[in-house]
């Protein structure tokens, strides 16, 4: 059984310039244990997506729609209409924070309070969802530090958040994140701050504690060298759409979608033996006020077709856990619910 | 590809920073750096944040005073040079920015961007420079009716390509590019890469490209310069050093680098370095690589290796020394020359 399921998710955000649907109509599930990836430029909803999935959206977001169950608990925050409803959410959602599901976050500054001691922030967490006494808490704490690699935890427990390094400060929010055993981990641009060596280190930290504890992982990057390292399956977003889902190996050796495609020819690997020229996307990516009726990947592909412009690509399936959405893979023209001469869809 | 248009001899570059109760103390970002980049060449310059890549091309274009050593572009020395003598030289050195939203002023159009560098070096009549400009766009792919636009209605991509469009307004012979893709989508990464190839190659242009992202450096780099702690510590062909990295660093850095390839990256064997790079402050004694370095010996940590030559390579490294290497041979120690 899947640990996580989420089910056509839809949020907009309300701007002076319009509504903005940053996550469209968005499906996938993590298995226990696996370690899902999510890729995408920035824009394309990846982060919105797990801001829903949390409840921490901003004021003027919304989600217009979705289901979302978690360890077959239902936790869809859509369909909220009174106070009351609203707030019971708030109250499930507090005690699936922090204790099922665990979050990393890109920046660990802004992460960190400034003012608190290392050790206050830690416990904070633990004290809060287990019923345990400061010194057991404390305790907890220090053999969590131990356990991501910072010396003397005690001494460091007492310290503040400017006295640690970048490094270190991301091993004492994986330390947070890990601290009451949670189900799940989302690990938002867990490395993105961090330098190459670093951020080596802490992936493998992550992999390493993720695997003794049978924790799941959804990670959001963009960086497709930490995904082909980490994970497990890959989703990859475009416009607040997934484009196509698949193992590691079957997004990587056998890209379906152009988008996926465009995305692995304009990156270089330094262990490819010579040097290939790199193959750009062109133009940039669509603003999300503005979006085409069809494919969001219209504009930048190089084979864009007519119906291309005017209606959404159905999902092709190549095996249980490879999919697509493209109007190339689509072999049966029953799905085309255009009607050819004006152009417009019949059915809506 | 012959003649060499810059070359930095023993460069250095402390800073002051006087701290409450410690008194004067001197960062030392530069410290002692000899290269030299050819004409068309791209020189890459690879490091972790904080190893001085960054304060070494500020130093090469004088936006920082050297403290010591020597800077010669095209056989001229001009690292002590006046302001004003230096003002011919300033505009074949130019640089592209890390931030292309810090870099462009916001009340400025397109044109009066590209234009500005123009308009200080007295180059060109009025006519001329806007003619020039709508060369520029061109040639950096943006299109003519732009020219009137301000930097806010552009994308990250575009908004380099502004930058990139100023810097070669004054036909320079050397670009330091300080990270100029770090910023940008990874769709839109390879878009500038491919420009600024195509520029190198039509003008024989060289850069000194810095960059934290090892694939892309690699590409772009004919030659390559690993910097640790504000020391260049292995200098080789881009190909040779990444496939074959000889100072215990550079072995460490790039195999740190995630590889997009998922069977490549399942295989590969990680060198994790312990601990993290030590304060610039107070750097170590002797090699400054010592302290996290597997195979650190006795002398590492008193005298400071020279920069041996092996194989048209440069390394700093007290292994590849003519008298650790024979003794090397005698011992039958690990074959540290082996591929990684």
């Amino acid at each position: 059984m899947s640990l996580l399921e989420i089910n056509h998710l839809t949020t907009s955000f309300s701007t002076p310039q319009g509504t903005v649907r940053a996550v469209r109509d968005v499906s996938y599930h993590v298995d226990e244990g696996e370690v899902l990836g999510i890729v995408g430029e920035s824009g394309s909803g990846k982060s919105v997506g797990m801001l829903t999935l949390m409840g921490l959206l901003a004021e003027n977001g919304k989600v217009e729609e979705g289901k979302i169950l978690f360890d077959g608990k239902d936790i869809s925050p859509s369909g909220m209409n009174t106070r009351k409803e609203k707030q019971e959410y708030e109250k499930k959602m507090q005690e699936i924070r922090g204790r099922e599901i665990g979050m990393i976050f890109q920046d660990p500054m802004t992460f960190l309070n400034p003012i608190l001691k290392i050790g206050t922030q830690l416990t904070e967490g633990i004290r809060k969802h287990e019923k345990c006494s400061k010194g057991e808490a404390r305790e907890k704490a220090v053999s969590l530090m131990k356990q991501v690699g910072i010396p003397s935890p005690e001494k460091r427990l007492e310290q503040y958040p400017f006295e640690f390094s970048g490094g270190m400060r991301q091993r004492i929010i994986i330390a947070a994140a890990l601290a009451c055993d949670p189900k799940l981990i989302i690990a938002d641009e867990p490395t993105t701050a961090l330098d190459v060596t670093v951020q080596a280190q802490i992936l493998e930290l992550l992999k390493k504690l993720t695997k003794e504890r049978g924790t799941s992982v959804i990670m959001i990057t963009h960086d497709l060298g930490v995904v082909a390292t980490m994970c497990d399956r890959i989703a990859i977003m475009y416009a607040g759409k997934i484009v196509e889902e698949g193992t590691t190996d079957e997004i990587f050796y056998n890209p379906k979608h152009p988008y996926t495609m465009g995305l692995l020819n304009s990156i270089n690997n330094s262990s490819k033996e010579d040097d290939e020229p790199l193959v750009p996307i062109p133009g940039t990516p669509p603003d999300l006020l503005k979006l085409p009726k069809g494919c969001a990947f219209m504009s930048r592909c190089p084979y864009t077709m007519k119906i291309c412009e005017v209606q959404m690509p159905p999902m092709s399936r190549y095996s249980e856990t490879h999919c697509c959405h493209c109007w190339l893979e689509c072999k049966d023209e029953k799905y085309i619910t255009v009607d050819k001469e004006s152009g417009e869809a019949a059915d809506e | 590809m012959s003649e060499t248009v810059l070359e930095v001899k023993d460069l250095c570059k402390y800073f002051d920073v006087k701290r409450a109760g410690k008194g004067s103390q001197k960062v030392m970002a530069v410290d002692g750096i000899s290269f030299e980049v050819k004409k068309g060449e791209t020189f890459g310059l690879v490091g972790e944040s904080g190893c001085g890549k960054s304060t070494l091309g500020r130093t090469i274009l004088k936006i920082y005073e050297p403290t010591k050593g020597q800077i010669l572009f095209e056989g001229n020395d001009i690292t002590n040079i006046s302001k004003k003598k230096m003002l011919p030289y300033r505009k074949k050195l130019q640089m592209i920015f890390q931030d292309p939203y810090a870099s462009l002023n916001p009340r400025f159009t397109v044109g009066e961007i590209i234009e500005e560098p123009m308009v200080i070096h007295h180059m060109y009549s009025e006519e001329e420079r806007k003619k020039r400009v709508q060369e520029l766009l061109e040639i950096v792919g943006l299109k003519p009716d732009h020219i009137r636009r301000y930097p806010h209605e552009f994308s990250g991509g575009q908004r380099q390509r502004i930058g990139i469009a100023r810097t070669l307004a004054l036909d320079p012979d050397f670009i330091v590019c300080d990270e100029p893709i770090s910023a940008l989508d990874v769709s839109i990464q390879a878009q500038v890469i491919n420009l600024l190839e195509e520029i190198q190659r039509e003008k024989q242009i060289s850069y000194l490209f810095i960059a934290h992202d090892l694939g892309m450096v690699k590409h772009i780099s004919h030659r390559i310069g690993v910097m640790y702690l504000g020391h260049m510590v292995e200098i080789g062909n881009a190909n040779d050093v990444y496939k074959n990295p000889l100072h215990p660093y550079s072995k460490a850095l790039l195999s740190a680098e995630p590889i997009p390839d998922p069977k490549v990256a399942r295989e590969k064997k990680r060198i994790l370095l312990e601990g993290e790079i030590p304060s610039p402050i107070n750097p170590p004694a002797g090699c400054p690589f010592h302290t996290r370095c597997p195979y650190a010996m006795e002398e590492c940590s008193t005298a400071s290796p020279a920069s041996y030559e092996l194989e048209g390579r440069k390394v700093a490294c007290f292994l590849y020394s003519p008298r650790y290497l024979k003794q090397r041979e005698n011992l039958a120690i690990e074959p540290l020359l082996a591929g990684r």
